[in-house]
Order: structure tokens, then sequence, then C-alpha cells
């Protein structure tokens, strides 16, 4: 176990899975992080609960959806092991596509401003030649499904950046750019939807995060299962496909 | 944030239909005038977390640890934090619960609320023995710091969650060296031996428990596996791992019935040759053995399940259990998971507390409607008989009548319920 301090910027801090992936890592070793968020409370929050882990925090309110909004700066003087991005948000589709407002937010949430803090973060990385961009992508980006594909289209975009940006850094494998797609996860934002079988604990998808950051996985299903379940989605023939309410 | 949702209890039995909230942060926890109950997870068996057509607050997402400090080992953390989380944060650090009941999957809350009993509770008392202090909001708004001595503590503590939402809890563990326990199992045939047992280990064992087989019959009535352990010296401070099998389905009704109980229970009960066995084991299968299948209580089908936990006084001596036995192994009910222990004297702050000087049985029975029913009616008469109690926390189906006469500090309790809370047990106990 390595006892260097491990130095994370956590993008969207207050996701109930990125909150679960620092709480596994300071588990694991001394870590130092960079909560950035828009409620300060909240992250204080985050915080205090990782100090008493042992991690060291640092808290940043910043909007993340606003271009302008300068961020960088606040990187400067470290040399970051871990870009977290891990904002989102899963909307009512039905709600949401009859707002013509509403989809650009959502699309400008989980694609647009993620897609902006890889590229700062990427430049980052190719100076310092080392170091992990993690983004939580979904599986709803698999395919897109008839419950849920304003979401899943947008998870789509994440995942053919995020893959992209992985060949950019083919020559360094120093650098890896991991793509998390974590299946059905019982969290705050999916709270109002009814638990089946399939869905994982964020503790336990927060934990298999880590572990696939740490190994510099290029895609991971969390948990791995759902490798098994999306791979029989996007290979099921239209015609069979469309008769699922999936 | 709130939707209209089915919920259950552990049991199954009886899901409602509620608006539950599901706060994630402190600021999102909000109250409505009336009808609210907090719901942790979901492990009370009947009622008792339960309130069809209420609002219902979902805690388990707020499990922040707010503080701990590593010389005294007290913690302070939000109420929806389970169990098991505080276990894998403080384990490796040399802590633990200072008592942990049967499962990890409870909130801190939850167990306040319950006021749950371990294994140590000879020597330990209760959970609520442990808790110095806690936070309460009440649905006027009003938060309230409660320390040991108070009266809202004491009425919070097994005060069922309607004394208002515990918001945070400070809780006192304790030192450990090794996740390990010695443990020693030694068979007995019948309560007399149990309760020899059970006097020899009091002082020596820091954990006794004894699984009994609620199936045998005759000769054999009483058999059971009186297990005892202490804190290990040797091993080192590795947690639990999270995770395992789980049952996501309901069985199908027919894959528990008295054959396959009576196997199970008899093939448990030969499971070592001589008359003690001796075996070094980590918490997790000692404290927590059913948490390795996740969702276990399925394998009752969609019928559901009750379970009966009473406790009857050492004065009436062991004939009451004697009796229940003969009445459970005669109706050919009853589980492999019976559960026979002695309470020690140690007095909890709550007023509505559980456990009592004497010895507590606790059985799982699959629900078959009437014949179940009928059976614990007759179990409710040799209770009621020796002047023992029910556990409002594993109860469905309970008289008022037994109910008042079980906690004799109910007058207390009342005035420090909260107006805005009830729940469906609660109800029933006041209609």
């Amino acid at each position: 176990m390595s006892t260097e301090r491990y130095h994370a910027a956590v993008f969207g801090a207050t996701s109930a899975i990125a909150i679960e992936t620092m709480r596994a890592l300071a588990a694991e070793r001394p870590a130092h992080f960079l909560l950035m968020g828009r409620n300060h409370d909240r992250l204080e929050t985050i915080a205090n609960d990782l100090r008493q882990r042992g991690a060291e925090c640092d808290v940043a309110t910043v909007d993340l959806l606003n271009p302008d909004e300068d961020w960088k700066q606040r990187l400067d003087g470290t040399r970051w092991d871990l870009f977290y991005i891990a904002h989102g948000s899963l909307p009512d589709q039905a709600e949401t596509l009859a707002d013509r407002h509403a989809i650009g937010r959502e699309i400008d949430i989980n694609f647009i401003s993620p897609a902006r803090i890889m590229s700062v973060c990427a430049s980052i990385l190719e100076d310092q030649q080392q170091g992990t961009l993690a983004v939580i992508g979904s599986v709803a980006g698999d395919r897109g499904r008839q419950s849920n594909y304003l979401y899943g289209s947008t998870k789509a975009a994440l995942a053919t950046f995020t893959g992209g940006m992985r060949h950019q850094f083919a020559g360094t494998p120093t650098v890896k750019v991991v793509l998390l797609k974590p299946g059905m996860t019982d969290t705050p934002m999916a709270a109002d939807l009814p638990k089946g079988p399939l869905f994982s604990s964020a503790e336990k998808v927060g934990h298999l995060a880590w572990r696939a950051i740490r190994k510099g996985k290029a895609v991971a299903y969390l948990p791995s299962w759902w490798w098994v379940i999306m791979n029989i989605i996007r290979h099921l023939p239209r015609l069979i496909f469309h008769k699922t309410s999936l | 944030m709130n939707t209209t949702r089915q919920m259950h209890s552990w049991g199954r039995i009886r899901p409602v239909t509620a608006d539950v909230a599901s706060p994630a942060w402190p600021d999102q926890i909000s109250l409505h005038e009336t009808n609210n109950l907090a719901f942790g997870l979901g492990r009370s068996y009947g009622d008792s977390c339960l309130l069809d057509g209420g609002h219902m607050i979902e805690t388990r997402f707020l499990d922040r640890i707010l503080s701990f400090d590593t010389t005294t080992g007290l913690l302070r953390a939000e109420g929806g934090i389970s169990l098991d989380a505080i276990l894998r944060f403080a384990v490796p650090k040399g802590w633990f619960l200072p008592t942990t009941p049967g499962t990890r999957q409870v909130t801190l809350g939850g167990a306040i609320a319950n006021d749950v009993h371990g294994k140590n509770h000879h020597q330990a008392g209760c959970f609520g023995n442990h808790v110095p202090c806690f936070e309460l909001l009440r649905s006027d708004g009003s938060r309230h710091t409660c320390p040991e001595g108070s009266e809202l503590h004491a009425a919070t503590i097994g005060g069922l969650g309607l004394t208002g939402l515990i918001t945070w809890a400070e809780l006192q563990l304790v030192p450990i060296h090794s996740a390990l326990l010695d443990v020693e199992l030694v068979r007995f045939n019948g309560l007399d031996e149990f309760l020899e047992l059970s006097k020899d280990s009091a002082e020596s064992w820091e954990h006794t428990v004894a699984w009994i087989d609620c199936l045998a019959s005759g000769r054999s009535l009483g058999r059971g596996i009186y297990i005892r352990g202490n804190w290990s010296k040797f091993g080192d401070l590795e947690p639990h791992k999270t995770g395992g099998a789980s049952i996501p389905l309901d069985f199908p009704d027919f894959a528990l019935n008295r054959f396959s109980i009576h196997a199970f229970n008899t093939a448990y009960y030969h499971r070592f040759l001589g008359k003690t066995n001796e075996l070094r084991q980590h918490y997790s299968p000692f404290f927590h053995p059913l948490d390795s299948v996740q969702g276990w209580s399925r394998i009752y089908g969609k019928r559901g399940f009750y379970q009966y936990q009473c406790v009857t006084p050492f004065e009436a001596g062991p004939e009451p259990m004697n009796e229940m036995l003969q009445r459970i192994a005669k109706s050919g009910q009853g589980s492999f998971l019976a559960v026979l222990k002695t309470f020690g004297d140690v007095p909890s702050p709550g007023m509505l507390s559980f456990p009592s000087p004497g010895i507590t049985l606790a059985l799982d029975f699959a629900n078959q409607g009437a014949s179940t029913l009928k059976l614990f009616d007759e179990l409710d008469a040799v209770v009621r008989q020796a002047q023992g109690r029910f556990y409002p926390a594993k109860d469905a189906r309970m008289s008022r009548a037994d109910f008042e006469r079980s906690f004799p500090r109910l007058d207390a309790f009342r005035p420090h319920v909260d107006p805005g809370f009830t729940s469906d047990f609660w109800n029933r106990m006041n209609s």
C-alpha cells in the first residue's frame, strides 16, 4: 500500500457514487480531495465526513455549468493523481422532452459541462504526463431505449468523447482515461424508482469504481455483470427489442 | 424528492403505500404537520416501521460520520448510517459496537428507536445504554439535544420512532484487539441444561446465545446448541466484506415446510460429534450469520413471515418456555431460526425498552394464515401467565392489552410522543 498522499479533484462531489468512491479510496490510502460543486454546505458536510476517515479536504464552491467560471486556478500547485467527473442528472424524460429549455439543460449537465471540464483536465495531464481522468457514464448510453433515451444519449456522447480522449493518450500509458458505467444504483437520484433485483448499493458501486480507477481500466461496468446484460440488450434484433418495454 | 411507493417491513406481510421522502442532506429533511414516520433499513419485522398513507422519511442516505474521537471511541454520526458502515469504519481502528443485533443492516437511529439488544446483553445491557446523546427533530420544526438522563432521551430509546426523527446520535464504541472471537459450542438437551450453561457462562463469556431445535419433541424437546464467545487476542483488525449472495425473488411457498426444516434442524444439531466444539471465528459469521445472504426473508415466499419474540422472567423458571416449545413442536410450525438467550439485569434508560431479566425466545414462522395466528394466541397465553412481555420491533399482531401489560412505563412515555408522528403499530395499539 502506498503511503504517499493521493490527490484527487472531484467535480460534482455531492454525487452519491462520487462520495462512496472517495470513502473507499480514503479507507485504503492517505488521500487529499478537492471537492467541487455548487452547494457549499453540502460540500462541507462531505468534507467533514471524509476528514473523519483520515482524508484531507478542500472545498471549492463553483458552478460547473458556467463556462466562464474559473475553477482551473484552484488546481494549480498540486500534482493530481485523479480528476474525477461525477456530476449528472437523471431527468423525468417525458417532462423534459416537453420543455424546450429543459432538454438543453440536461444535455449541458450530462455532456457539455463534463466535456468542457475533461478538456481542461486533459491539458493538465498532458503536462504532468501522468494521472487518471475518470468520468461517470451509464449503462443507459449503450442503446437508446424508450424509457430513458434522453439521459442515455447524453451518456453515449460522453462515452464517445471519453473514448476519443483515451485514444489521444494512447501513446502515454501513464495517463489513464477511465469510463465508469454504473447500472441501476440505489442513490438519492434514483430514490423514486421502484427497486428491483438489478439495483446495487451506492456503496458497492463506489467501491468498484475506486477499484477500476486504481487499475486504470478503460471501461468498467459497475458491477461487471452489467456488461453481460447490456451486451444482450445491444444485440437484441430490433424486432424483438421493440416488443420490450425496456 | 417525494414519491408514492409501496413499503415493506422485514416480514413482508402487509406492504403499505406511503408518500416517501428520501432526503440526502440535512437541509432536505422536512416534516409534515401530521402522520410522519422515519424509516431506516426496514428490518423491523411487523408494522412498527410502517405508516400506511402517511409521510415516511427514508433516512438511509443521511449516513455521514460527524466526529470520531480515536482515544475515547466516541462516535457521532447521522441517524441513517448503518451499523454495517460503522463497523467498516471502526474495526480497522480497533473499535467495535458496544452491542450488536443479529444484523448489521439497521440504522443508528433505528437501533436506538428499538433499543436493540445483542449476545452480550447479560453484561452490556441494550444499545440505548451506550448512547450518551442525540438530536431529535420534532414535527413543529424544533430541534432537541437529548443527553443521557433527560426525559426525551429515555422516551426515544425504544420509543419506536414516535418521539421525532433522530438526526444524529453519539455512540460509545468499545475497543477490540482483533476482529476474531474465540467461540465454544456446547450441545444441550432441555431447558434446565440451557439455564445451567447460561449461569455458568454469564461471567466468563461476554457473548452468549443458543440455537434451539423448535421442531424436536418428546425426549429431544428443548435440544439445542449453546454458543458462547469472547473477543480473541489473536488475529488482525480486518472488517467484514461487503456483498455476498442475495435472494432477489420470493421463494415458492412449498420451499419451506416441516420436512425441510426438520431435516435442517436435525443436521444442524448433529453438526459436530462431541459435546463441545471450539473454534475461532470472525465477528461477521458469529454476530451476523444471516447478513451473508441479502434479502434472506424472501425464502418465506410471497406471504411473508412472522417473528415471535417474548421474554419470561427468571422467577417463572423454565416451565413457560417448555410449554411454548411443546406447543410449537406439536403445531409443526416454526423454523430453523429459533433463538434462546438469557437477558441480564442491566437496566436500559428506555421507557419502552423490551429486554428485562429472564429468558427470551425468538423465532420465525412462515405466514400460514389462521393456523399461525392461532398458535400465537396459545403462546401469548403462556407468556401472559408467566408475566412476560412482547417485543414491538418483531410484532405484527400483539393485542393492545398485551402491549400495555408489557410496558409498565407506557404512561410516562405517552406525553413525549410527537403529535405529528405515528406508525401503523402505534395506531393499532391506540385503536
